[in-house]
């Protein structure tokens, strides 16, 4: 077989893994997963285009009204599995496109959203420290800090917690640690202008958006 | 001043049966929405978390709820994890700002749960203060309506199975979480019917986590329509109605809303009320005064935004989601007096 062939063919294999994932189709994306390794093809171009491309149509799907968050959390289990198949194949780690702590604000126990988010944001490539839900402004400083996150993002489904968010950014100003990080907010009754009122950096309507702010802001961090 | 002709549960009673009125109730159903304040607690004394626990202290809170807000009802329990904890999970209930919530499902997935016999929840100490309180209220204030609120099927199967894997299962596992939803439903049934027995002049039935956003649908359809039915049906058998409450935005619902047997539907702040009505065969309506804006508003923007609702013949007049503890009582009465005024 020519390069291009080859090249050709393991393209369609790829896109067959991305149709596995979209299609929730967690036994085949196993399958094409570990056919990938065994038959020793580019197993972090499979990560990035298969696995990638796939959850980038769900994304587009469940924005589009096609599919919701139980369709969301099907797809990304099939992503997950194949995931950790196709990490077996890996000579080298890939580069983590960036470090995110995330968290539900204090007083809120609502994390269903913020785990979707945080799968998003795994799936794209993004390293993600999950600090749980009730989480004190405290501790989203002290863990960005220790763990040398590039972002913080932070949810909330209530309206009764949104004030508790600007603690946060309060004690990285008053600790001087606000240039360190991007702070980024979601959640149902979250706004534009209430993340701008508070002086956050970002706001995300949903988990696919918030991954597009990832992709935008970290492209302007010097790290990576 | 205005003679009310009408005592607030003939008003409500009659609202909900399609009668006429001389104006709307204004109400706050309890459960979800919760209207036991800070500033009430603080003023009376009778206080939150104590009474989450005994009918007395209940109906007193209750009661205090009633004499200050101006709602037009009782509204009890004051949070939703009475149903959940009965049927296993682990509750924080929180203090006197902070409301209760589940502090661990008891199980990770639909596969491990243990069906407990029918009657778990209603002989649980905590619903049988509500039911007591329920009574007690009932039987001490004929003239005004006592509103018990239920936690819904779906909001209460991803309360005590893990919420995420839940989800994902009601896709995967259909015939699995189909017996956990009815098994939850069955229970909830026995504790509705017992609250209907006692007193209460409507059930509320609140069910968050059962939204078109986050099931879409079919989901919606096949799982929280078809089980919210089965409870209204068997609270209806008792010559009861039932309020149900949808949260979040729901546009891709429309169709599958007009397929509740509800008596009448209330939904969030998001939803223009009036067009929905319209929409829906002039379905009965109840809500939806942003709960933000009565927390962080003032008097005089609620109380035009009650008017505005007025205006727009809204059947039932009510918070649109659950209120935040803290916000301001002058709010929650400039609400409630816009509505009485006429």
């Amino acid at each position: 077989m020519t390069e291009s062939a080859q090249q050709q063919q393991q393209q369609r294999i790829f896109e067959r893994l991305s149709q596995a994932v979209v299609d929730m189709d967690e036994t085949l994306a196993e399958k094409i997963a570990t056919m990938i390794v065994h038959e020793g093809l580019d197993c972090t171009k499979a990560i990035e285009t298969g696995l990638g491309e796939g959850m980038a149509r769900v994304g587009k799907l469940y924005e589009t009204g096609e599919y919701f968050i139980p369709d969301l959390l099907v797809c990304a289990d099939a992503l997950q599995k194949a995931s950790d198949i196709l990490k077996t194949g890996l000579y080298q780690y890939p580069l983590s496109k960036g470090r995110v702590v995330i968290g539900t604000i204090y007083g809120d126990t609502h994390d269903l959203g913020k785990n979707i988010v945080t799968l998003f944001m795994t799936s794209a490539g993004y390293e993600v420290l999950d600090l749980g839900k009730d989480v004190p402004a405290r501790l989203f400083v002290d863990e960005a800090v220790k763990w040398n996150a590039d972002i913080i993002a932070i949810s909330t489904l209530m309206t009764t917690t949104m004030k508790n968010i600007k603690d946060v950014i309060d004690l990285l100003v008053t600790e001087k640690k606000r240039e360190q990080f991007w702070v980024m907010l979601g959640g149902k009754p979250i706004s534009y202008n209430f993340a701008a009122k508070i002086g956050a950096d970002g706001y995300a309507q949903n988990a696919v958006q918030a991954v597009k702010f990832l992709d935008n802001t970290i492209s302007k961090l010097r790290r990576y | 001043m205005i003679v009310d002709v009408l005592s607030p549960k003939e008003r409500l009673k009659k609202t909900l049966s399609g009668e006429a009125v001389d104006r709307p109730p204004v109400i706050c159903p309890g459960g979800m929405m919760n209207a036991a304040i800070v500033d009430v607690m603080n003023k009376t004394g009778h206080t939150l978390p104590d009474a989450h626990h005994t009918s007395d202290k209940m109906s007193d809170l209750a009661y205090d709820v009633y004499e200050n807000t101006g709602f037009e009802n009782f509204g009890i329990p004051f949070c939703m994890t009475v149903e959940a904890e009965a049927l296993g999970s682990t509750i924080n209930f929180g203090s006197l700002e902070c409301e209760p919530k589940i502090q661990k499902e008891v199980f990770p997935s639909v596969n491990d749960v243990t069906f407990l016999p029918a009657g778990t929840i209603e002989n649980c100490n905590r619903a049988g203060a509500v039911i007591q309180a329920i009574y007690l209220l009932s039987e001490k204030h004929p003239e005004i309506p006592v509103i018990g609120s239920l936690t819904g099927p779906i909001s209460t199967a991803a309360s005590i199975v893990d919420p995420m894997t839940f989800l994902k299962q009601l896709r995967r596992e259909r015939e699995l979480s189909h017996q956990v939803i009815d098994y939850v439903t069955e229970q909830l049934m026995g504790y509705a019917k017992l609250m209907a027995d006692n007193g209460a002049t409507a059930i509320s039935i609140a069910d968050p986590t059962a939204t078109g956003e986050i099931l879409g649908p079919k989901i919606f359809e096949e799982y929280a329509v078809y089980y919210l039915n089965k409870i209204a049906d068997a609270v209806h058998e008792l010559r009861i109605p039932v309020i149900v409450h949808i949260c979040g935005d729901v546009r891709m619902v429309k169709p599958q809303l007009q397929k509740l047997h509800s008596e009448i539907l209330s939904v969030d702040a998001i939803v223009d009320l009036k067009k929905l009505k319209d929409e829906l065969n002039n379905t009965p309506t109840m809500g939806n005064i942003s709960t933000y804006l009565l927390e962080f508003g003032q008097p005089d923007t609620v109380f035009k935004q009650a008017k505005h609702l007025l205006s727009k013949n809204i059947d039932i007049l009510a918070p649109a989601c659950g209120l935040s503890t803290s916000t301001p009582l002058t709010n929650i009465t400039a609400f409630t007096s816009a509505v009485k005024e006429g």
